[in-house]
C-alpha cells in the first residue's frame, strides 16, 4: 500500500530540506542530521527489501536502533547547557552499546528483536527529553522563545516518538506469536508509520526553524 | 478471538493515550514559559521604572542645587561686587581712605558668601549625609527664609538610614515636592515633620497649618504635577500615600512604608 511508504516521503523530504538549509542546520549544530537521515533511509528501505525477500531484518534494526540512541544522546549532549546533563548523556553512549552487545549476546539474542534494550532506551530518550524541557524553564534560559528553538521540535518529536512506541515495542514478541500475527502486524506497522511520521516531520520542522533563527 | 482484539485496542488506545500525554505535557511546558517571561518582562520594566526615576530625581536635586547656587551668587554676591565695583570707581583723593575701606569690606563680606555656598553645597550633597541630615537641612534653609517655622519629632537618625535605605533619595524627593506644595499654595506659618515606626511600618507624617484643600481634587485626573509626582514615585518605592485635609484645617500627608 502507498500509505506504508508515507513516512519513507517524509524522511527523503527531511533530508532535501536539511541539504537545502545545510548553513544554517550546519550553525545549529543539527547538520550531523544529514548523514544520520541518509543512514536511516538506506536502512528502512534495506529493512522493507529484507521483509519482501523473506530475509530476518532484526540484526539490521537491532543495530540501527543502537546507532539511533547513541546519535540521539550525541545531539543532547551538544545541546543541554548544564554539565550534569551533559555527563549524563555522554556517559549513555558507550554505557548503552555495552547494554545493547550483552542483551544480545547473553538475553534475547541476535535473531530476536532487541525489546528489553531499545525499551531501556526509549526510556533514557524521554528522560533527556524532560531534562532538555527542564533546562528551558530555568530563569536564566527563559528569555529564549522555545518554538524557535530548532532543538525543541527535535526533543518533541522524539519525546512524542518514544512514548507511543513503549507499548508496541514492550508487546512486540507478543504481537509477532502465531495468533496474533496477521492482526498484531497491521497494528505494529501502523503505529509505527504514524509514529515515524510524527518524528520526522517534527525534525523537518526544526529544519525550517533553523533559517529563522541562527542564533540561539 | 474477541479478546485478542480487546487487547489489541487497548494497546492502540494507550498508544495515543501516552503521545497526548507528550502533547499535554509540551502544552504546559510552553504555557509556564510564556508565563515566566511575562513576569520576567513585568520585573525588568518595574526595574527600569525604578532607576528612571531615581535618575530623574537626582537631576532634580541637582538642578535645585543649581538653582540655590545661581539665585545667591545673582542675589548676593552679584549685588555686593556690583557695589564693591561702583564704589571704586568712585574712589577720588578725598575719599580714598574711606572707599577703599568700603571696597574691602564688600569684597570680604563677597568672600565670605562665596565661601558659605562652597559650604552649603558640601552640606547639601544628599549622597554624603544622607536621608536624615538633608531633612533637617531641608527644614533649616525653610527656616532661613523667616516667613516659616518647623518642627521635627522622629525616631533615632542611624534607625531611619537603615530603613529608607535604596528608596531614600525618592521618598526625599517626595518630601521635598510635599513642602513644596506647602510653600506655593498652603498660605501656612509652621511646618512639622514626624518619622515614627509603628507595628511593620515606617510613617512620616508632614503637618501645616495652612488654609487646606478639598481632597476630592486628588481624585481628579487633571491634578496638579506636584501631587502626580508624589503619587508616581510614591507607586515605585511601594509607599501607601494618605492626604487629609479640609478648607481651613491645614493638611496632614502621611507616607506609609513597609519595612
Amino acid at each position: 500500500m502507498l500509505s506504508n511508504y508515507i513516512y519513507l516521503l517524509v524522511i527523503s523530504s527531511c533530508i532535501l530540506v536539511c541539504l537545502m538549509l545545510y548553513k544554517s542546520v550546519k550553525k545549529i549544530g543539527l547538520n550531523y542530521f544529514l548523514p544520520f537521515l541518509i543512514l536511516t533511509i538506506i536502512v528502512e528501505l534495506s529493512g522493507l527489501w529484507m521483509i519482501q525477500n523473506g530475509i530476518n531484518n532484526y540484526l539490521l534494526f537491532n543495530i540501527f536502533t543502537t546507532v539511533e540512541f547513541v546519535f540521539y544522546s550525541f545531539l543532547f549532549f551538544k545541546h543541554y547547557r548544564k554539565y550534569k546533563n551533559k555527563v549524563l548523556s555522554l556517559l549513555f553512549m558507550p554505557l548503552y552499546i555495552l547494554a545493547v552487545t550483552i542483551n544480545l549476546i547473553y538475553f534475547q539474542g541476535i535473531e530476536k528483536f532487541h525489546t528489553y534494550t531499545f525499551l531501556l532506551g526509549a526510556f533514557f530518550m524521554a528522560v533527556f527529553c524532560c531534562l532538555f524541557f527542564y533546562e528551558s524553564v530555568l530563569p536564566e534560559y527563559v528569555e529564549i522563545i522555545l518554538t524557535k528553538q530548532p532543538f525543541f521540535w527535535v526533543c518533541t518529536g522524539l519525546l512524542l516518538f518514544y512514548l507511543g512506541s513503549v507499548i508496541i515495542n514492550a508487546l512486540f514478541e507478543y504481537l509477532r506469536n502465531f495468533d496474533m500475527q496477521i492482526e498484531g502486524k497491521k497494528i505494529y506497522s501502523s503505529i509505527n508509520q504514524i509514529l515515524n511520521i510524527i518524528l520526522y516531520s517534527a525534525f523537518l520542522i526544526s529544519f525550517i526553524v533553523c533559517r529563522s533563527n541562527k542564533t540561539y | 478471538m474477541p479478546q485478542q482484539q480487546d487487547i489489541l485496542i487497548t494497546i492502540i488506545v494507550a498508544s495515543v493515550f501516552l503521545v497526548l500525554i507528550g502533547i499535554f505535557l509540551l502544552l504546559m511546558i510552553l504555557l509556564f514559559i510564556r508565563k515566566q517571561r511575562r513576569n520576567q518582562q513585568e520585573k525588568e520594566e518595574l526595574k527600569n521604572r525604578f532607576e528612571q526615576t531615581l535618575l530623574k530625581t537626582q537631576i532634580e536635586i541637582q538642578e535645585q542645587t543649581l538653582s540655590y547656587i545661581s539665585y545667591e551668587i545673582h542675589d548676593n554676591i552679584g549685588q555686593i561686587l556690583s557695589l564693591a565695583k561702583i564704589n571704586n570707581l568712585q574712589v577720588n583723593k578725598e575719599n580714598f581712605e574711606s572707599k577703599t575701606e568700603l571696597i574691602d569690606e564688600l569684597i570680604g563680606k563677597a568672600v565670605t558668601d562665596l565661601r558659605g555656598i562652597s559650604h552649603n553645597l558640601n552640606h547639601n550633597n544628599f549622597h554624603q549625609i544622607g536621608f536624615y541630615e538633608s531633612i533637617i537641612q531641608l527644614l533649616h534653609s525653610i527656616e532661613k527664609t523667616g516667613k516659616y517655622t518647623t518642627s521635627i519629632n522622629t525616631i533615632d537618625a542611624d534607625e531611619i538610614e537603615a530603613f529608607v535605605s535604596g528608596n531614600d533619595i525618592i521618598l526625599f524627593r517626595m518630601i521635598q515636592e510635599i513642602i513644596n506644595n506647602i510653600i506655593n499654595h498652603a498660605s501656612a506659618n509652621h511646618i512639622n515633620l514626624s518619622i515614627e515606626k509603628k507595628d511593620q511600618f515606617i510613617i512620616i507624617k508632614i503637618i501645616d497649618n495652612g488654609i487646606g484643600f478639598d481632597t476630592a481634587i486628588i481624585k481628579q485626573e487633571n491634578q496638579g504635577i506636584g501631587l502626580h509626582n508624589i503619587y508616581t514615585r510614591a507607586k515605585i518605592i511601594n509607599l501607601d500615600v494618605e492626604i487629609n485635609s479640609s478648607i481651613g484645617a491645614g493638611t496632614v500627608v502621611v507616607l506609609k512604608m513597609k519595612i
